[in-house]
């Protein structure tokens, strides 16, 4: 037999195997985009256009019900939107303004290099991630966190200002992180650094604390920094006379942390350089 | 040793290798995830120990084995030289770099992102262009296999291309179309936020275009096991094939529908309408007809050969099987598992049940089973069967072999199903620790240790399987007969060209996907759409 003969003999082949694909396509595209959202769109009290629209996704929504909206004022604990713009400052700041600002007013407590004479009151800046002062500075703006010092000094400040000096610092001593495998004083604090201690809700520190982990974008670094200057916060977090960490992070944990804990894990991360 | 027995071995070894090291990972994260205590673990070694498991599972194992098993069908099926041999071991070399240039980064902790990348998160540029080269090397490959099926056609016109060759290019064509979803993910969005260059990544479009490879990229990995039983499995129980034209249809809707169904990964996602999801949910079902109709033609085909054995009755047939061949056991067990993975399945692909088991271990068990179970058990299969003709030897022992592929599917088994069961009970997934003293998951733990034990089974098998490969080499009897594909009842003369070809078919997956796929994506262009910031996990600053 010729080919034509052939050809002829699979039309029918090709036409049917066609069709049957097409067909089964046209039935859940109907059922899809047309009987369903129509149907359901009528037990939701919605116009079939609306619901063919909405089904397709060229209006918001699904055909199921309305969702109740809560009015309940939005109460922050921080004014910060980590957002593109935001974050390309941090990463491309005027670095000479940077270093004004930090000159004129940081460097009295903060050090002129981000090394603090007093670093049991005031925390080295030194490497310090940018994200990081970042997120305070502009707390302590808005007054999501409470300071003495701080908050006037940095009330006339532009969020510019503010994203160029925490980058200023942030680039003083590059902070290479690097994981030292020091020993903490007990097993149990040990414990938490790492695994944490699931029966107290407690993740490890390291969750978030590691650079690699995926933590949340504004976590400190936190070596460099001493004992003291540790302890403070993590106290101030359990007492909640600071609270300016989101979804109370910090403040659950230091909750469930006992004051000889608290030490001593200042203490491990003192001893982290 | 002939060049396409060194081309293949290479390829094999390096698949099986990656796969018994990923076994041990894959112990030790059923141990971390249990009550009992687990030497080394931390939450971020267990996302190490994850991305790692992953990421050598789906794409060296499934990868190399593939390519090196397709290279073997060419030449063995189609009894002509394998076209391109050199270029072939370039890609192989080019993968197996890949291999390299995605492993370092994992084990340094520096991209415990999971092998399904999951952006913003973002990991060291290395993993990703790694496995961006692993892809380039089976494209490579997928070019071999269509040339060395169009040089035959050419060579023999009119005659059906023999069947494990067309679903070997079944395949090939598949893989081409299932890739181009997560290259395009990431050259154009993943890579570029690695490197540095963006600050933002449209996380909607990038999980768009991961569903679209997501669950062809399953049908890639159980093509060789498909290809066993059809091709293999008669032949091994003394039989033949029942139906060589079932064969062909099943490989073709496996084209066709393992493509623009992805979204059924996507079900509970805010980025796409329900009437897309529907859509893609009802192409998901016919994705069952391929499999019910390989499961009637296998049953068929071994009927037929144990009525030949001498089997009587409605059952009597099952029984005369030589179930002690390890091709004939590991289809049977395969099969079993195939039941209980193809029903969660349905579930899974239900766009209402869904919601029940989304995010749960459920899903995690799901696809151990499917393809852990069904799939890798015809790996192991398919290598204890060509591996005599690979090495000119003859295994010293078929019992060894048998023990492995039962440890396997019985671990598989004991493993998953518990899992299954946490799913439903709320089990949450892509989590390193639970919190046992917590009474409401308390009753979770034991349920867990019984996975650890299959999982240890598993590992087990893992090792004996190695063993059992290396046992060839060593072995001194020489082969017997040579490996052939097993033949039809009524082997054909003549198919329709469009069942001896992919023009057709091409044709209508480009229709298929773009219906399903086509405004899904473009929306992403043509509305404001929310990006989210890249969030680095390499240890590099933001």
């Amino acid at each position: 037999m010729s080919e034509d003969v052939f050809r002829e003999i699979d039309r029918p082949w090709r036409l049917w195997a066609s069709a049957i694909v097409v067909g089964v396509l046209a039935f859940g595209c109907l059922s899809g985009f047309v009987i369903l959202p129509v149907i359901q769109g009528y037990q939701a009290g919605i116009d079939p256009y609306t619901a063919i629209c909405r089904s397709l996704g060229i209006l918001p929504g699904s055909p199921a019900a309305r969702q109740p909206v809560s009015t309940a004022p939005a109460a922050p604990v921080s004014q910060v939107s980590w957002g593109p713009s935001l974050i390309a400052r941090l990463n491309k700041p005027d670095a000479a303004r940077g270093q004004e600002i930090a000159a004129s007013v940081c460097a009295a407590c903060h050090g002129e290099k981000g090394l603090t004479a007093d670093p049991a009151q005031f925390p080295n800046m030194a490497g310090q991630s940018a994200f990081a002062i970042y997120k305070q500075l502009h707390d302590y703006k808005s007054g999501a966190r409470a300071n003495e010092i701080m908050q006037p000094v940095v009330a006339d400040l532009t969020d510019e200002q503010m994203a160029d000096v925490a980058a200023h610092f942030a680039a003083l001593q590059q902070a290479r992180w690097e994981q030292t495998w020091v020993r903490a004083a007990s097993p149990q604090v040990e414990t938490i650094v790492r695994t944490g201690d699931s029966a107290r809700g407690l993740p490890a520190c390291e969750s978030c604390h590691n650079p690699r982990s995926g933590g949340p974008i504004e976590t400190p670094v936190l070596f460099a920094q001493t004992k003291e200057y540790l302890a403070l916060q993590m106290q101030a977090f359990k007492s909640g006379s600071r609270k300016n960490d989101l979804y109370r992070r910090m403040r659950s944990i230091s909750e469930k942390l006992t004051d000889s804990e608290i030490d001593q894990l200042a203490q491990y991360y003192f001893e982290q350089r | 040793m002939k060049s396409l027995e060194r081309l293949t071995l290479a390829h094999l070894w390096t698949a099986f290798i990656a796969f018994a090291v990923a076994c041990v990972f894959g112990l030790w994260q059923m141990l971390a995830r249990s009550p009992i205590p687990t030497p080394g673990f931390t939450p971020s070694n267990y996302f190490i120990s994850v991305t790692a498991h992953g990421a050598a599972m789906a794409y060296v194992l499934t990868t190399f084995f593939i390519m090196g098993f397709g290279y073997f069908t060419a030449e063995t099926a189609l009894q002509r030289p394998l076209p391109g041999k050199r270029i072939a071991w370039a890609a192989f070399g080019v993968g197996l770099l890949g291999v390299v240039m995605a492993v370092v980064p994992v084990l340094l902790g520096r991209a415990s992102v999971l092998y399904t990348f999951y952006p913003p998160l973002t990991g060291s540029a290395w993993f990703y262009i790694g496995l961006v080269l692993v892809v380039a090397s089976s494209w490579v490959w997928c070019a071999i296999m269509i040339v060395a099926m169009r040089q035959w056609k050419r060579a023999n016109p009119g005659r059906p291309v023999p069947l494990a060759m067309y679903a070997t290019v079944a395949n090939a064509i598949l893989w081409l179309w299932t890739t181009v979803g997560v290259t395009v993910e990431l050259v154009f969005q993943v890579i570029p936020a690695a490197l540095g260059l963006v600050d933002t990544v449209d996380v909607g479009l990038s999980r768009t275009l991961f569903s679209w490879t997501l669950h062809a990229i399953v049908y890639f990995w159980l093509f060789p096991a498909y290809i066993a039983f059809y091709t293999m499995a008669p032949e091994a129980a003394g039989g033949r094939l029942y139906s060589d034209t079932m064969g062909r249809l099943s490989f073709i809707l496996f084209v066709l529908y393992s493509l623009p169904v992805g979204m059924h990964h996507l079900f509970m996602d805010p980025e796409h309408s329900t009437g897309f999801k529907f859509v893609q949910m009802t192409l998901t079902v016919l994705v069952t007809v391929p499999t019910l109709l390989t499961i009637f033609t296998i049953s068929a085909s071994m009927e037929f050969a144990g009525r030949l054995r001498g089997g009587k009755g409605l059952f009597g047939w099952i029984g005369a099987l030589p179930w002690e061949r390890p091709m004939v056991l590991a289809t049977g067990l395969a099969f079993f598992m195939l039941w209980f993975g193809g029903g969660g399945g349905l579930i899974n692909m239900s766009y209402g049940m869904n919601a029940m088991v989304h995010n749960t271990s459920w899903v995690t068990a799901h696809f151990h089973l499917i393809f852990g179970g069904t799939v890798v058990i015809m790996y192991f299969a398919i290598a204890y069967a060509i591996w005599p003709q690979l090495t000119g030897r003859e295994a010293p022992s078929l019992r060894a072999q048998r023990i492995q592929l039962w440890l396997w599917a019985i671990g598989m088994m004991v493993m998953t199903l518990p899992w299954h069961y946490l799913g439903l009970q709320g089990q949450w997934r892509r989590v390193a620790q639970f919190d046992y003293a917590n009474p409401i998951i308390a009753a979770w733990g034991s349920w867990v240790v019984v996975s650890v034990a299959g999982g240890a089974m598993l590992l087990a098998s893992a090792l004996l399987f190695i063993w059992n490969l290396a046992a060839f080499h060593r072995a001194r009897t020489p082969v017997q007969a040579p490996f052939r594909f097993a033949l039809a009842i009524h082997p054909p003369e003549r198919v329709p060209a469009s069942l001896n070809g992919f023009g057709l078919w091409n044709a209508l997956v480009a229709v298929l996907m773009l219906v399903a796929y086509g405004y899904p994506i473009a929306q992403f262009f043509i509305h404001d759409r929310p990006v989210a910031v890249v969030h680095r996990v390499d240890g590099a600053q933001p």
